[in-house]
Parts: structure tokens; C-alpha cells; sequence
């Protein structure tokens, strides 16, 4: 998922850039013809258009999950710098609510799968317990690692997970 | 003093030349520095390098504090010398403003320096205040106080600028272009400058005062620990604070473009009712789009996150469609020749609109939950700082010292502005390319197969950077020149 979010947008940054260039570098050529302020015109309402299109497509199923009636919950606390949780084992295409909460500053649950990609992440705030619901459909180690800034420590906040076949 | 109004080759004869002049070396002798900073960080992260993560989350917190806070001076800088051109502004709020900021410079580097303050630039309550054994609240203290004595130097800058555009364009409406723009008459029309110093005071002073009031709740707390604040609450002035004041940053910065593109193509860039419906829509969205930086803080309304996404992604039309494009038409086929300050200035605004896009990508829910907080961050906003705010600041510079006869780039000037700009296009294509292995910023130390982008990112850094030092000299042998 994130090698193709980083191809589509270098795609978009390079034809931005070559739509760009392509006018920066004509100097010396032929003035703008008299139809730019429609053409501009037109750039505006598509991307106008473009971005209701977006969004209604990307934000009307909600893209923060909300747990099934059957869901596992795990709860995970962080602090200076550790990781808490009530199980290390979690069921191979179980759906699982974590509701992660900290004991003193911010802290970022990033979860890594065991070709240590993000899968998942949800902040974890002192006084507020935040919900992430996800579905692991790979078997092995994962790490939780802290995704926000919390003190010279930070990056030595990891903890490890396995998720399970059941019959294993 | 007085205004100077209609020519706009007008360099020497600015009034607040001289100190505008000493600030731009002093913001680009502390972007070099911080450049210095962030290249250490990277080797260190590369493995090439050792370096103790106590030092490197201080170094991490004065890069950031030092990034934002030259980026705010040099912006601030161009904004009040061509806002000179059209306004009778006072020295003496200038010298105030300068004043005040220097001494936060001072605080700020003492609390990080010698209090060991490591709690990065957008500290998140309550981390000053709990260190795990890593500085004092005094520290702590004093790193906040410089935040608000830089911010007291901005709302007195800002105040100034407001009072004398209200009394030339009646009233900050007449600045904003909002009484043209609602179908008054187009009698002393402001021009782009004066719209976009009207659209940034407003946003800024607002932003200001959101971040002095998280300010003072965490000075309250660190002195009285049973004080507490509602950390969600927090997080959310900080972040607003924090946006609205880098975006000013840039938003300041490219009147540069505005006032000095016309001298180079002899088409005066237009006060337009497109141009300040435009700025009206940075108005709202910059203050309206923060919500992007809280994707992952599930206890906020949904409706704010899908805000945040979808302003996130408006937040890029005026800039691509207004900005680029008008900058784009105002060049094509104007014969312009060019030479290291325009290059620069165009190269500003283009990584500016370019680097939207990384961010914009970053600010839908799905993906963030995927890019939040990993180096796909600092990769789309250094494109639009490095390439974006910082590229126009040094544009400014050398052209503050441009000689009459230097109207070609010479070999020299093209070596360090393409050193630059691939540097800069290297390094900040690492990050996204980091950000999409799942490499989490802010870390001090990074993992065996993490460590092969940082290693490339230092290379294209040590070019940035040497860059970067070549434009900071030719600068100051460029003031002794013309002194």
C-alpha cells in the first residue's frame, strides 16, 4: 500500500512539475495565447470537481473502522518508555479493538508487521483512551514501536506481539 | 521615513534596507547552522556517525525552533521591506520586533544548550514537564518564555503593518481587497503585497494567540504541577499554532515573488478579484486545516477529521491554481533572463506548489494512518522549506546585492543553484521514499535496514549544505561589496 501511495504521488509531483516547466522555461517564446484566464478557469473547477469526487469516495465508508460485535479488545498502556498490554497473542484473522491509553505524555502506537511495514497506528493520549480497530491477516512477530516524539527515549519504546494460527 | 510607492527598483533606497539586510544574513547564517544540524542527525541515523540521542533530540529541538524561527525572520524580513515600498512604516517597531525575537533566539538556545531542554519545537503537553530525568522545569520554562517573547516581537510587527494599512486602505477590509472583492469600487485598489501582509496579519495574530495561550498553561503547569490542562486541548492550540505560523512563514516570503518577478518580466503582477478571492480562501483554510495533524487522535469529532482532509486538499487549489499558474503565465514568453535571485524565487514558489502534494496525500484519513508521523512528514514539508520558503528567502538576499552588471547567472551562480536544488530534490525525495518504508521520525537511532536512505539523505545534505554555505558567503561578500 505505501509503495503505491509513494508511486502515485511521485506521478502527480512530476507531471505537476513538467506542466510547470513547461511554461517557466518558455521565456523566450511565444507570449501566453488570450484563452490562459479560461484555461485557468478550467484547471480550478477541475480541481474543484476532483476534490468533491475525492473525498466523497475516500471518506464515505469512514476509514477508522468500527469494531464488529465479535471483535477481541486489547488494552495497551504506554509510558516513559514502555509498552503494556494484556495479551502478547492475538489470533490470526481475529479483528481486534486495541484501546490504547498513556500513563504521562503523548505517545504514537504504530503497529509493525513482520516485514516491519505500519499496518496500523492511533495515538495514545494521557486522560483519553483511543480506539484502533484492526485485522491481522499475516502470522508472526510484530512490534509495536512509538510513533509520537516523547523524550530521549523514544526510540527505544518497542514491544513485540505474535499473531497466531489457531489451530497453532 | 517615507513610502515609496511607484518605482520598484528601488533597492538602495529603501529605508529599512540596512537592517533588513543584517537580517537576512543573520536567518541565513542560521539556516546554515541548522542545516549543519539536520545533516549531523542524518549521518548519526545512517550509522556514519556516533552520536548520544541525548544530544540528538537537543540538536532535533533546535533545528526545528531554529528552522521555524529563521524561516519566520527571514519571511517577516521580505515582508516588511516591500510592505516599506508602499507604507511608511517605523524603524523603530522594526528594531523592536528584531529585539524581541533575538532575545527569545537567546532563551530558546540556553534552555536547549545548557538546560539540556530536548522536547522538540512542537512539544505536546505535558512533556515539558515530565522528562523522564531529562531537563528541569526551569529549562523547560525558559525554552516557552523565548517562544513568547518571539511571539510578543510578532504581534507588535503585526500590529504596526495592520494600523498602517487600515489608515492608507481603510480599514483591514480595504487591505484585504474584501471591499473590491464584494463589488465596492476598484478606487485604491491594494496592491498583491499589502493583500497578502492583511491576510497573514489576520491569520498569524490569531495563531499567535492560540499558541500564547498554550504557552501559558504549560508555564503554569511546569511552576504548579497540580495545574493541569486537557492534553487533547492542547494538542490542538499547539498544532494550530504551529501551522498557521510555518504557512505564515511562506506566506510572508512570496511577496518576494509578487514585488521582484515584474522587474524581470515587465508584467506587473495584478491585485485581481481571482487574486483576492484566493488570498480569502487562505484565510479561512489556513486556520481550518490543522485538524490534519490530529487524523490519528480518534476521541476528536469526525467531522473535524474530514475537515482537515478536505481542507487539506483546498488548501492547494489557490496555491496551484492562483499562484503557480499566474507564475507560470507572468513568465511564459516574457523574455526574462535569468539570473541567481529570480531562479531562486521561481524555484521557491514551484517547490512550494509541488510540495503540496506529498502533504495533501498525507492529510487523507486512509493514508495517514499508514504515513502519519513517519519520515513522509518532514519529507513533504521540507520541500516546501527548503525548496519552497527558504529557496525565496536566499532569492531575496542575493538580490538585495545584486550588482547592476550581473544580469546572467555566471558559472558559479549555476553550480550552486543546481547543487541546491538537486540537493535539496535528493534529499527530500529520501524522506518520502523513508516515509513509505514505514520509518518513523524523530528518532535518534534507526534500525540495520533503515539505514541505507539516511546514508544517501547525508550525501545529498552535505551538497545542500555546501550549497547553502556558498550562497551564505557570496551574500555577505555582497554586503561588504556594497558597503
Amino acid at each position: 500500500m505505501q509503495t503505491t501511495i509513494l508511486l502515485i504521488t511521485l506521478v502527480l509531483m512530476a507531471a505537476t512539475l513538467a506542466l510547470i516547466l513547461r511554461a517557466v522555461l518558455a521565456t523566450d517564446g511565444p507570449p501566453p495565447s488570450d484563452t490562459a484566464p479560461k484555461t485557468r478557469i478550467r484547471l480550478l473547477w477541475t480541481l474543484v470537481v476532483f476534490g468533491v469526487v475525492l473525498s466523497v469516495a475516500t471518506l464515505r465508508e469512514w476509514p477508522h473502522t468500527s469494531a464488529g460485535s465479535d471483535s477481541m479488545v486489547v488494552n495497551i498502556t504506554s509510558g516513559q518508555w514502555w509498552w503494556e498490554t494484556d495479551t502478547t497473542e492475538i489470533p490470526l484473522g481475529q479483528q481486534v479493538e486495541f484501546h490504547v491509553t498513556s500513563d504521562d505524555v503523548n505517545h504514537g502506537l504504530g503497529i509493525y508487521d513482520p516485514d516491519m511495514r505500519l499496518v496500523v497506528q492511533v495515538q495514545a493520549m494521557p486522560t483519553y483512551t483511543n480506539k484502533v480497530v484492526h485485522t491481522f491477516d499475516q502470522p508472526g512477530t510484530y512490534q509495536i514501536l512509538c510513533m509520537e516524539f516523547c523524550g530521549i527515549a523514544h526510540h527505544d519504546m518497542a514491544y513485540e506481539f505474535d499473531v497466531v494460527e489457531e489451530n497453532s | 521615513m517615507s513610502a515609496t510607492d511607484s518605482n520598484p527598483l528601488m533597492a538602495p533606497t529603501n529605508p529599512h534596507a540596512g537592517i533588513i539586510k543584517s537580517t537576512m544574513l543573520l536567518g541565513g547564517v542560521v539556516f546554515l547552522l541548522m542545516m549543519i544540524f539536520g545533516l549531523i542527525m542524518r549521518a548519526a541515523q545512517g550509522g556514519l556517525l556516533e552520536l548520544d540521542p541525548t544530544l540528538f533530540y537537543l540538536l532535533l529541538t533546535a533545528h526545528g525552533a531554529g528552522m521555524v524561527g529563521s524561516a519566520a525572520l527571514s519571511g517577516a524580513a521580505i515582508l516588511w521591506y516591500f510592505c516599506a515600498r508602499h507604507l511608511d512604516l517605523r524603524g523603530g517597531i522594526y528594531l523592536a520586533f528584531l529585539g524581541l525575537f533575538l532575545l527569545g533566539v537567546v532563551l530558546i538556545l540556553g534552555a536547549i544548550f545548557v538546560g539540556q531542554y530536548g522536547g522538540a519545537w512542537t512539544f505536546l503537553f505535558p512533556l515539558p514537564a515530565i522528562s523522564g530525568g531529562a531537563w528541569e522545569a526551569g529549562a523547560a520554562v525558559t525554552f516557552i518564555l523565548g517562544y513568547l517573547f518571539i511571539g510578543v516581537g510578532f504581534l507588535l510587527y503585526y500590529l504596526e503593518l495592520g494600523l498602517k494599512i487600515s489608515a492608507k486602505y481603510r480599514g483591514l477590509f480595504g487591505g484585504l481587497g474584501w471591499r473590491y472583492l464584494f463589488g465596492g469600487s476598484d478606487e485604491n485598489l491594494p496592491p498583491p503585497t499589502i493583500v497578502a501582509a492583511s491576510s497573514v496579519l489576520v491569520f498569524n495574530t490569531i495563531g499567535i494567540v492560540f499558541g500564547a495561550a498554550v504557552i501559558a498553561a504549560n508555564i503554569v503547569n511546569l511552576l504548579f504541577p497540580d495545574f493541569v490542562v486537557n492534553p487533547l486541548f492542547a494538542k490542538n492550540a499547539t498544532y494550530f499554532f504551529g501551522h498557521v505560523f510555518i504557512n505564515a512563514t511562506i506566506y510572508m516570503a512570496v511577496v518576494a515573488v509578487y514585488e521582484l518577478l515584474p522587474d524581470y518580466t515587465g508584467r506587473p503582477w495584478k491585485t485581481t478579484k481571482l487574486f483576492i478571492g484566493a488570498w480569502a480562501a487562505v484565510v479561512i483554510f489556513v486556520q481550518a486545516v490543522y485538524f490534519h495533524h490530529l487524523l490519528q487522535d480518534v476521541n476528536m469529532p469526525a467531522w473535524t477529521l474530514a475537515l482537515g482532509q478536505i481542507i487539506s486538499y483546498a488548501s492547494g487549489v489557490p496555491l496551484i491554481g492562483v499562484t503557480v499558474f499566474s507564475l507560470a503565465i507572468y513568465i511564459k514568453g516574457s523574455g526574462l533572463k535569468w539570473d541567481l535571485p529570480i531562479s531562486l524565487l521561481v524555484m521557491g514558489t514551484v517547490g512550494w506548489g509541488i510540495g503540496s502534494i506529498p502533504a495533501i496525500i498525507d492529510g487523507m484519513l486512509a493514508v495517514n494512518k499508514l504515513m502519519h508521523n513517519t519520515q513522509w512528514v518532514p519529507g513533504h514539508f521540507h520541500i516546501y522549506l527548503l525548496l519552497g520558503e527558504v529557496a525565496m528567502a536566499f532569492g531575496f538576499s542575493v538580490w538585495l546585492v545584486k550588482g547592476k552588471s550581473q544580469e546572467v547567472m555566471s558559472g558559479l551562480d549555476k553550480l550552486v543553484f543546481r547543487a541546491y536544488m538537486l540537493g535539496g530534490a535528493g534529499f527530500v525525495l529520501i524522506f518520502l521514499w523513508s516515509g513509505a518504508s514505514s520509518i518513523p521520525r524523530r528518532w535518534a537511532v534507526h534500525y540495520e535496514a533503515w539505514q541505507l536512505q539516511s546514508q544517501l539523505a547525508s550525501a545529498f545534505a552535505l551538497v545542500v549544505v555546501l550549497a547553502t554555505t556558498a550562497l551564505v558567503v557570496r551574500y555577505a561578500l555582497g554586503l561588504l561589496r556594497k558597503a
